[in-house]
């Protein structure tokens, strides 16, 4: 798998398209993640309205959930700031690897559509990456239908979610797992690069241990990606 | 009651932290030439990413968890399907859990 990502062969509208056609297969999950959302913001007191600016502005299910399990009034802003840093620290790297894809784009373009980056649309273009797609397109528009879905999946659980009882029982909390573990196989095909994973793997459960907080995904990443550089620092 | 000031300023300050890590790599990476080894580190990033997710997840995880992640990778592996993963991957811990293992 190379960093650089195929030159454009595809407009900006056809591939707004199909990022926004391929982007379905991810939906239900995102559901499912929502309506547990909505149902843990109105557990912890929050109102529709609240609950659903909160899935519009931060986007980012993990991090909601994670800064709910610290909700008070009044709200402590420094830990659920930390608390969302560490969580999303992965959308950081995922932000470097997208340079190649995005650079030739109106800046103003680019930034509009990293608003909108997750995990799912970020998974796709990975695999993806040689297909020649306008990269700011096709993540803008997986990225648009995502924030809908998961806009309205945190109205519809926060209003209704309470009828369906304990969603630990239907597994919902393992869909951030079950996403990546599909990505990790797709990602093993393109590039079957042992070291990254495995020091990955394991600096994650040490660091998980050892620091209280989501730290464990930015240091354990970190590590793992940093085998990378040993397998390419031969000199040219 | 529709929304609180204090919760309001609170999902926009959280808003602007995501906004921050999204766009943040991104904008970092400007300053940085693809050199070989910075080329080596973007490529090893997804897997590692996975690794850092999964791990906590497996070694603290019961049955259920390992169950379904062995469903999600397996299913992927053999349909080459990430639907069919993400959705069996879920429906192993669900069923396990349900079964009490």
């Amino acid at each position: 798998m190379t960093v650089a990502a195929v030159a454009a062969s595809r407009s900006f509208a056809s591939s707004f398209c199909a990022g926004a056609a391929l982007i379905w297969v991810m939906t239900p999950g995102i559901v499912l993640v929502g309506i547990v959302f909505g149902v843990m913001a109105s557990t912890v007191g929050l109102t529709l309205a609240e609950a659903a600016a909160f899935s519009g502005s931060v986007y980012a299910g993990g991090a909601q959930m994670a800064s709910l399990q610290g909700w008070d009034t009044p709200v402590p802003l420094l830990f659920v700031c930390l608390t969302t840093a560490a969580v999303n620290s992965r959308y950081v790297l995922m932000g470097a690897t997208l340079r190649s894809f995005l650079a030739h784009r109106p800046a103003p373009l680019v930034y509009g559509t990293l608003f909108f980056l997750v995990d799912a649309t970020w998974i796709l273009a990975m695999r993806d990456r040689d297909k020649g797609y306008d990269w700011a397109g096709y993540l803008l528009g997986g990225g648009l239908i995502m924030w809908f879905v998961w806009v309205a999946a945190s109205i519809a659980g926060h209003a209704f979610g309470q009828l369906l009882g304990d969603p630990h029982a239907y597994g919902f909390d393992f869909m951030l797992a079950a996403f990546f573990a599909t990505a990790g196989v797709t990602f093993w095909r393109h590039s079957r690069r042992v070291a990254p994973l495995v020091v990955a793997l394991a600096v994650s459960i040490v660091v998980q241990k050892l620091i209280p907080g989501p730290w464990y995904i930015l240091i354990g990443a970190l590590a793992g990606s940093f085998m990378g550089i040993v397998g390419h620092a031969r000199p040219a | 009651m529709l929304a609180r000031p204090d919760v309001m300023v609170a999902v926009v300050l959280l808003g602007c932290v995501s906004y921050a890590c999204r766009a943040g790599g991104y904008f970092l990476m400007r300053y940085v030439s693809l050199t070989p080894p910075v080329e080596g580190w973007l490529q090893a990033i997804p897997i590692a990413i996975v690794g850092a997710i999964l791990g906590p997840i497996a070694a603290n995880g019961g049955p259920p968890e390992w169950a379904g992640l062995a469903a999600a990778i397996g299913l992927t592996w053999l349909t080459g399907w990430d639907f069919v993963g993400i959705i069996g991957g879920i429906a192993a811990v669900a069923l396990m859990r349900w079964l009490a293992v």
